[in-house]
C-alpha cells in the first residue's frame, strides 16, 4: 500500500494504491492523518490503483470523510475499481462518501 | 481626542451635562457589557432564533445635538435614557414579545418611559412600529461599590421585526426628521409600506404557527403508527426515521457477518420514494413489510461471501428500493435512475445497475 499527497492549485491531490487490509491499515491511517487536519481542504483521492479494502480501510475513508466535514472540507474518490467500488456499494458507503 | 467643550457653544447646563457623559462613558461600557451577556444568555437559554443584537453609546456629536435641541428638558445625564441604545431584531412578531417578557425579568423597567409603538397607532395609519424598554441594571445581576451608577444610568432597549427594522431604517434614511419637507406622496407610499410589512409579518408568524402545528399532528400520527393518514413529505419523513423504522433490516443484515451498523442518515431517500410514487408513510411500511425479505436476501448473496464487518444504516432502505424496483419491472434503467437520484450521475451507477440486475437474476425473488 502506497499514499501520496500533494497540493496542486488549492486542491489537495492524494493517490492510494495496494491493497487496504489489517496488515497495514494502521499505517494507512497513520498516513490519512495530515488529510484529517488541513481546515477546508478540498480533496480529491485517486483510487485507480486500490486493488482491496478490507472492513479496516472502510472505517479509515469513513473517518477521513469524518474529519474532513467536520473541517468545512470537501472529499472525493476518484477512479475506483469495480471491485473496490462493489465494498462501498454493497455496504450503504456510497451513499456517504462521494465517489466519482 | 475630545473637542474641547467650550467649542460647542453649549450653555452651561448643557456644557455640565456634556462633561458628565464623557467621564461616564466607560460606565456605560461596562452597562453594555453586562446588559449584553445577559440577553445573549437569556436568547440561548430560551432558544429564541434572533437576527441581530445590536448596542452602541451614543456619539458625543449625536448628544451635543441633541443638548442644542432640547437640553433645557434634562436635568442631568441621568434624565438621558439612550445614551446607550440596545436594539434585538428577531424574525417574527411574536418572538419580540417574548424578548419583551425575557427583558421583563433580567432587568428594572422604568414603565412610565418605556412606550409599545406597535400600540399607538390609530386605526387608519401605518408607520414605526417597535417596542422601547427603559432599563436599569438591577443590583441582583451586578453591583459594583466603586461604580454605583451601573445600577442608577438608564439604557433603552429596542425589540423589533427584520421587517420593522427594515422599514425603520429606510424610514430614517429619508431624513423625515431632519426639517426638509418630505412630499405627501412620498410619505403616504411609505405609510403604506408599513402596513403591508405589517401584514407581511403576521403571515410570516402565522405560517411558523400553522407549520408548528402540523410537525406536531404528524409527530403524534407517527407516534401512534397511523402511517397512512401521513403524506410523505421531508418534513413527516424525518420524523418517521426518528422511530428506527429500518433498524431491524439494518440488525438483519448486520448479523449476516456480525458487522457494526455506522449511523448515516437515510433521510435523502425521500426523492427516491417519491419519484416511485410513494405517497405516504403507509407505502414506505408497507415497503418495509413486503419486501425485507428480499432485501435481507439481496444482502445476504452480497455481503455473505465476504469479511466485510461494517455497514451504514442506509444499506436497509438501499436494498428494499433495490429489490422493489427489481421485482415492479423497473430494470436497469430504474436502478440506474435511483443511484443518480441519491449519489449524482455518473458511469459508476451503470456498472452497479446492471450487476445488480445480474446478481438478482440468480435470487428466488425475480424467478417467482
Amino acid at each position: 500500500m502506497n499514499v501520496t499527497i500533494a497540493n496542486e492549485g488549492g486542491k489537495v491531490i492524494s493517490a492510494v494504491t495496494g491493497r487496504v487490509d489489517t496488515t497495514n491499515a494502521a499505517d494507512f491511517q497513520e498516513q490519512m492523518k495530515p488529510l484529517m487536519s488541513l481546515q477546508n481542504p478540498d480533496i480529491e483521492m485517486d483510487c485507480s490503483g486500490l486493488e482491496y479494502t478490507s472492513s479496516q480501510g472502510l472505517r479509515i475513508f469513513l473517518m477521513l470523510q469524518k474529519a474532513v466535514s467536520a473541517n468545512g472540507g470537501k472529499l472525493v474518490l476518484l477512479n475506483m475499481q469495480p471491485q473496490v467500488k462493489e465494498v462501498f456499494d454493497i455496504t450503504g458507503f456510497s451513499n456517504i462518501i462521494s465517489i466519482l | 481626542m475630545f473637542e474641547n467643550v467650550e467649542q460647542y457653544g453649549l450653555d452651561l447646563h448643557c456644557t455640565m451635562i456634556l462633561e458628565e457623559y464623557r467621564e461616564s462613558v466607560p460606565v456605560f461600557e461596562k452597562i453594555k457589557e453586562i446588559a449584553l451577556n445577559a440577553i445573549n444568555r437569556a436568547i440561548s437559554e430560551n432558544g429564541i432564533y434572533i437576527t441581530a443584537l445590536e448596542s452602541r453609546i451614543k456619539a458625543e456629536q449625536s448628544l451635543v445635538g441633541k443638548l442644542e435641541l432640547k437640553g433645557v428638558k434634562y436635568m442631568s445625564l441621568s434624565d438621558i435614557t439612550d445614551i446607550l441604545g440596545m436594539r434585538v431584531i428577531t424574525f417574527y412578531t411574536d418572538e419580540v414579545d417574548k424578548i419583551a417578557a425575557m427583558a421583563d425579568r433580567l432587568f428594572d423597567i422604568d414603565w412610565a418611559n418605556s412606550v409599545d409603538k406597535r400600540k399607538m397607532h390609530e386605526l387608519n395609519s401605518f408607520g414605526y412600529n417597535s417596542l422601547h424598554y427603559i432599563c436599569r441594571i438591577p443590583k441582583s445581576m451586578y453591583f459594583d461599590p466603586q461604580m454605583p451608577q451601573i445600577n442608577e444610568f438608564r439604557f433603552e432597549l429596542q425589540m423589533r421585526t427584520a421587517l420593522q427594522h427594515v422599514w425603520a431604517n429606510i424610514h430614517h434614511d429619508t431624513g423625515y426628521k431632519s426639517g426638509v419637507e418630505i412630499p405627501y406622496d412620498y410619505l403616504r407610499n411609505l405609510s403604506r409600506l408599513a402596513g403591508m410589512l405589517e401584514l407581511a409579518d403576521e403571515q410570516f408568524s402565522q405560517i411558523r404557527t400553522g407549520i408548528n402545528d402540523y410537525r406536531r399532528q404528524v409527530q403524534q400520527l407517527v407516534s401512534s403508527s397511523k402511517f397512512e393518514e401521513v403524506p410523505l413529505d421531508g418534513d413527516t419523513f424525518g420524523s418517521y426515521l426518528k422511530i428506527k423504522p429500518f433498524d431491524k433490516l439494518n440488525r438483519r443484515i448486520a448479523a449476516i457477518n456480525q458487522a457494526e451498523v455506522h449511523h448515516a442518515s437515510c433521510v435523502h431517500y425521500i426523492s427516491v420514494l417519491k419519484a416511485l410514487g410513494f405517497k405516504t408513510l403507509g407505502d414506505v411500511e408497507k415497503l418495509i413489510h413486503d419486501y425485507s425479505d428480499d432485501a435481507y436476501k439481496l444482502a445476504t448473496y452480497e455481503l455473505g461471501n465476504t469479511d466485510i464487518d461494517i455497514i451504514s444504516e442506509t444499506v436497509a432502505i438501499q436494498d428494499l428500493l433495490i429489490v422493489y424496483i427489481l421485482e415492479n419491472g423497473g430494470g436497469e434503467h430504474g436502478l440506474i435512475y435511483m443511484f443518480n437520484t441519491l449519489n449524482g450521475p455518473s458511469d459508476y451507477n451503470t456498472i452497479r445497475a446492471r450487476r445488480l440486475v445480474d446478481t438478482a437474476s440468480q435470487l428466488p425473488f425475480m424467478n417467482r
